[in-house]
């Protein structure tokens, strides 16, 4: 599926230009913008999606899924692989990202939940029931700055 | 922000996630409304930054490839300035200011090791306010969930001109 071989052409990245900036651009549109044919915008979009390299998506914010509590949590690991424990985490719906990180702590995630009533019972009941979980450093996200979402896995 | 949404608006949006290119006729039948409610519908969720229309580009065939993090501790009175320094580094992708800790996480895309040292050590620690940083480089990527997060650019500022 992913082939890290493929690269992006000159061509390609003109049309991603378009498409970051509108998902929902027509290839006639992308086309007349870039002076070619509509046939050649499709079969570039198609090689790039088939081949991993790029995917058209509707991002949503945290708010639509009613995720407003954002907790970026380092986790420790003992007894077992963090690779398995970083894999049980990743199976709870709360967390969306799941790293394995070298640094003070084994795991990276982030955990999105409804509110703060929320967080003990996932805390105290799901995370930490993780096997392999030895201890959490959880923080609030108080503020996000900045948070761009156009260059991720695909 | 501050709008609220309904399940149809948020059955669009599931619909929408795994292709962009859906077309509010299809997803009009499929939900069984009208296709100018539908259009109605997209438009305002766009407009009230609910959702974005994009291309995800894959990380792993960017010419920077490392995905770092930057715990900074920062003087208090200054932790907002010096995260909106740290957004301005082209290298970070999000800033995000934190209770507990450390004051301001920073996630970032790199070319390599090496790039990633010199952006913290030339480029972050120089920045006035800034106390103490931790990093931690990223070897593995588990879990990401690249159709939520967090909309910050207004829409007029992110969409093509001739929409």
């Amino acid at each position: 599926m992913t082939d890290k071989k493929i690269k992006f052409s000159e061509l390609d990245n003109l049309i991603v230009e378009i498409l970051k900036k509108d998902g929902r651009a027509t290839n006639q549109r992308i086309a007349s913008s870039l002076d070619i044919s509509t046939s050649l915008v499709a079969s570039r979009i198609r090689r790039m999606e088939q081949n991993g390299l790029m995917r058209l998506v509707t991002v949503a914010d945290f708010s639509a899924f009613d995720y407003n509590v954002l907790l970026p949590v380092g986790v420790d690991v003992k007894g077992k692989p963090a690779n398995e424990v970083a894999n049980d985490i990743a199976a709870l719906d709360e967390v969306a990202s799941v790293q394995l990180v070298t640094g003070k702590h084994d795991i990276e995630i982030l955990v999105t939940l409804p509110n703060l009533a929320a967080m003990g019972d996932f805390m105290l009941n799901k995370l930490s029931k993780i096997d392999g979980v030895l201890s959490l450093d959880p923080a609030f996200a108080v503020d996000i700055i900045k948070y761009e979402f156009d260059v991720a896995p695909v | 922000m501050g709008q609220k949404i309904d399940d149809l608006d948020r059955n669009i949006i599931k619909l929408l996630s795994g292709n962009a290119r859906l077309s509010n006729r299809k997803i009009a039948a499929q939900l069984g409304f009208t296709e100018g409610t539908i259009r109605e519908r997209v438009k305002r969720l766009e407009k009230d930054n609910f959702i974005r229309f994009t291309a995800v580009t894959s990380m792993e065939h960017q010419p920077r490839t490392q995905l770092a993090y930057i715990g900074v501790y920062a003087e208090q009175k200054k932790i907002q300035a010096v995260a909106s320094e740290i957004a301005n580094i082209p290298d970070i992708g999000a800033v995000i200011i934190l209770l507990g800790r450390f004051d301001i996480m920073a996630i970032g895309l790199f070319d390599g090791l090496e790039n990633f040292q010199k952006v913290v050590n030339q480029s972050i620690l120089s920045i006035d306010g800034v106390r103490r940083i931790e990093t931690s480089a990223v070897s593995e990527i588990i879990k990401y969930d690249n159709k939520v997060a967090k909309i910050i650019t207004p829409l007029e500022d992110f969409t093509l001109e001739y929409r």
